[in-house]
């Protein structure tokens, strides 16, 4: 990508696109929400362990969970029943493409349940919406374990 | 068919002002090739697979992504134009227009999930709330896709630095992170969260779920093909096209493997699920490193991706179709006219206005956001009609024309394409059975609306184009679009 004439043209589109994405960058790191760990949080992650195990999954590392969820399940108990966010799920529910050739596949069993856990644990109050918006989701054991 | 007998009465558009000829190196046709197809979206998707997700990636290497390069390259390095061109003189000159036609008319669809997802990755570096705010998510679609419009309609080196930058920053450098991260992990004598032995090499087999899984991915590939339309800018196509096409593979295979893999090492299949999103995914992978801040970078990372991956795509197949309905008249002449930078800027704007109206009900209206799914299996149906014509017309043009001069002759090429085109059927034959999100819903409805939706899209649009074309649209010659300049 030598200079040409066409590049020095276009410098300040170059120059809008970089001040925007350092911006964005900006913004997001000091706004990252690190999770303090604390009693509540260990208390949830043991609570998510137990039901986890209970249902067969092998038992996450509760460290992990406590700095993804904290006390309140974070962005994953936000509205997960919204219309956008269940669109946007189902989308993501597919091939490995990240392109157009992306396209739906039949989703693994235990991974759409493994969210639900999440929900029941951390905000029940959400999991009506959740089932009402994946109500009927066909899936399948598709991931070797 | 063949093309119009009666001469046109050439109508002109907007005498545009000579453009420069656009150069592009092979280098960037390579990381444009490899922008459109290729970005760490998929990585965290794929790590859920384990091992496994190398046989998911290789198989349809094989079986798709080699045939689709090395015909592609074969063709591009004949023929200039793209594939419109290719099954122009392989078949006919109405397949040629429906092959451009079905690569353009998909992408219309494409970018509102992809700036859909683009939304949500700002919401979760600004403020997450805004992720399942409609008018949010409206704004943000409309406003990054027409700014793409703007980029793409002032000609292909803006918007070919800018797809090569968001690639090498939004994708190399962030995806050699995880790489590197991942086996820092692993040397430091860590198990690797997924197992990495033989009985995990392949995935899980529960017959047609499975088989959906695998065939599905061999449209992970899909697209690269589609740059070959800027072939006439390289310097000298014939030589630098495949290797541009050779370097692209090569980069594609690695973006896809070596990230996903990286994922599943430190991060438990069942932990990614847990979190239920890209983001997530990352954070659980950074977190463990204790450097939980870089996931906003790495979302910043793939806005660029993702941005530079929509320019290519808004300039290749728009591009072709200008280029065959100046030739042979199948589209207005409003829609032929180029602007100063020789762009095909009513084509970019048209193209706008229904993108934008859809985008719009998919950010305001629930039902069409939750049936969106359903367009990604009609458009992905509608793309494998290209690659069927393609192979058909490669083997046709090995036959009709072995003579014609070719900078590269792909090994086999009868046996990539026989390959290729079977690839295609399985994976358009495979469209066909209704994934998850169809729930239980009968399989007749679900083969009756992607059916209906490729008979519409793919056949019954640009058969009326055909039907009603005009022998005074054809405007070839009249004014040479960019990269067209001897």
């Amino acid at each position: 990508m030598s200079p040409t004439r066409f590049a020095s043209e276009h410098k300040w589109i170059y120059w809008g696109a970089i001040v925007i994405l350092v911006g964005l960058a900006i913004t997001g790191v000091i706004r990252y929400a690190y999770v303090t760990t604390n009693a509540k949080t260990q208390s949830k992650a043991n609570q998510l362990q137990q039901e986890l195990v209970k249902a067969g999954y092998p038992s996450p590392d509760t460290d992990t969970v406590e700095r993804l969820l904290g006390t309140d399940g974070g962005q994953v108990c936000e509205e997960p029943g919204n219309a956008l966010k269940t669109a946007l799920w189902k989308i993501q529910q597919s091939n490995g493409a990240a392109g157009p050739g992306q396209r739906p596949v039949i989703s693994d069993t235990r991974a759409v349940e493994a969210e639900r856990i999440v929900l029941q644990v951390y905000c029940p109050d959400e999991l009506d919406d959740f089932d009402e918006a994946l109500d009927d989701l066909k899936t399948d054991d598709t991931v070797r374990r | 068919m063949s093309s119009l007998d009666t001469p046109a009465e050439v109508p002109r558009p907007r005498a545009a002002a000579t453009p420069a000829p656009t150069t592009l190196t092979w280098v960037t046709l390579a990381l444009m090739t490899t922008a459109s197809v290729a970005s760490l979206r998929a990585a965290p998707t794929m790590a859920v697979y384990g091992l496994a997700c190398v046989f998911l990636y290789l198989v349809p290497a094989v079986v798709f992504l080699l045939p689709t390069a090395l015909v592609s390259a074969e063709l591009a390095s004949g023929w200039n134009g793209g594939v419109y061109r290719w099954v122009s003189e392989g078949l006919s000159k109405p397949l040629g227009f429906l092959a451009v036609w079905c690569q353009f008319a998909m992408t219309i669809f494409y970018y509102p999930s992809l700036l859909g997802f683009v939304a949500s990755t700002i919401a979760y570096i600004i403020d997450p709330a805004l992720a399942s705010n409609g008018p949010y998510t409206a704004i943000v679609i409309v406003v990054l896709y027409w700014t793409g419009v703007w980029i793409s309609s002032r000609g292909t080196k803006a918007l070919a630095g800018l797809a090569s930058w968001g690639l090498i920053i939004g994708t190399l450098i962030p995806g050699t992170l995880l790489v590197v991260l991942g086996m820092v992990f692993l040397g430091q004598g860590n198990p690797s969260a997924a197992p990495m032995d033989a009985s995990h090499l392949l995935p899980q087999w529960t017959g047609l779920a499975s088989l959906v899984l695998i065939v599905n991915n061999f449209l992970s590939y899909s697209g690269m093909e589609m740059n070959a339309v800027h072939v006439s800018s390289l310097k000298d196509p014939a030589k630098e096209y495949p290797k541009s096409m050779f370097l692209a593979m090569g980069l594609v295979l690695l973006i896809f493997i070596l990230p996903a893999l990286a994922i599943s090492w430190v991060v438990p299949a069942d932990q990614l699920s847990l979190t239920a999103g890209v983001m997530q995914a990352f954070d659980a992978f950074f977190s463990y490193f204790g450097i939980g801040w870089l996931t906003p970078i790495a979302a910043v990372a793939l806005i660029s991706a993702s941005l530079g991956g929509m320019l290519t795509w808004l300039a290749g197949p728009s591009k072709g179709l200008l280029e065959i309905s100046r030739q042979e008249g199948y589209l207005p002449p409003f829609l032929q006219k180029l602007n100063r930078y020789g762009i095909q800027q009513n084509i970019l704007v048209t193209q706008g206005v229904v993108t934008t109206v859809i985008a719009l009900g998919y950010a305001l209206i629930p039902n069409v956001s939750s049936a969106y799914w359903i367009f990604s299996v009609i458009t992905t149906q509608v793309y494998l009609i290209v690659y069927l014509l393609m192979f058909a017309a490669a083997i046709r043009l090995r036959k009709t024309q072995p003579d014609h001069p070719r900078g590269y002759r792909a090994p086999a090429l009868g046996v990539l394409c026989v390959v290729g085109l079977l690839a295609s059927l399985a994976a358009l034959c495979i469209g066909f059975v209704p994934s998850s999100q169809f729930g239980s819903g009968s399989v007749w409805a679900y083969v009756a609306i992607v059916g209906g939706g490729l008979l519409i899209l793919g056949f019954v649009i640009p058969w009326a184009f055909l039907h009603f074309r005009k022998p005074s649209w054809r405007t070839a010659a009249a004014v040479p679009s960019e990269g067209e300049q001897a």
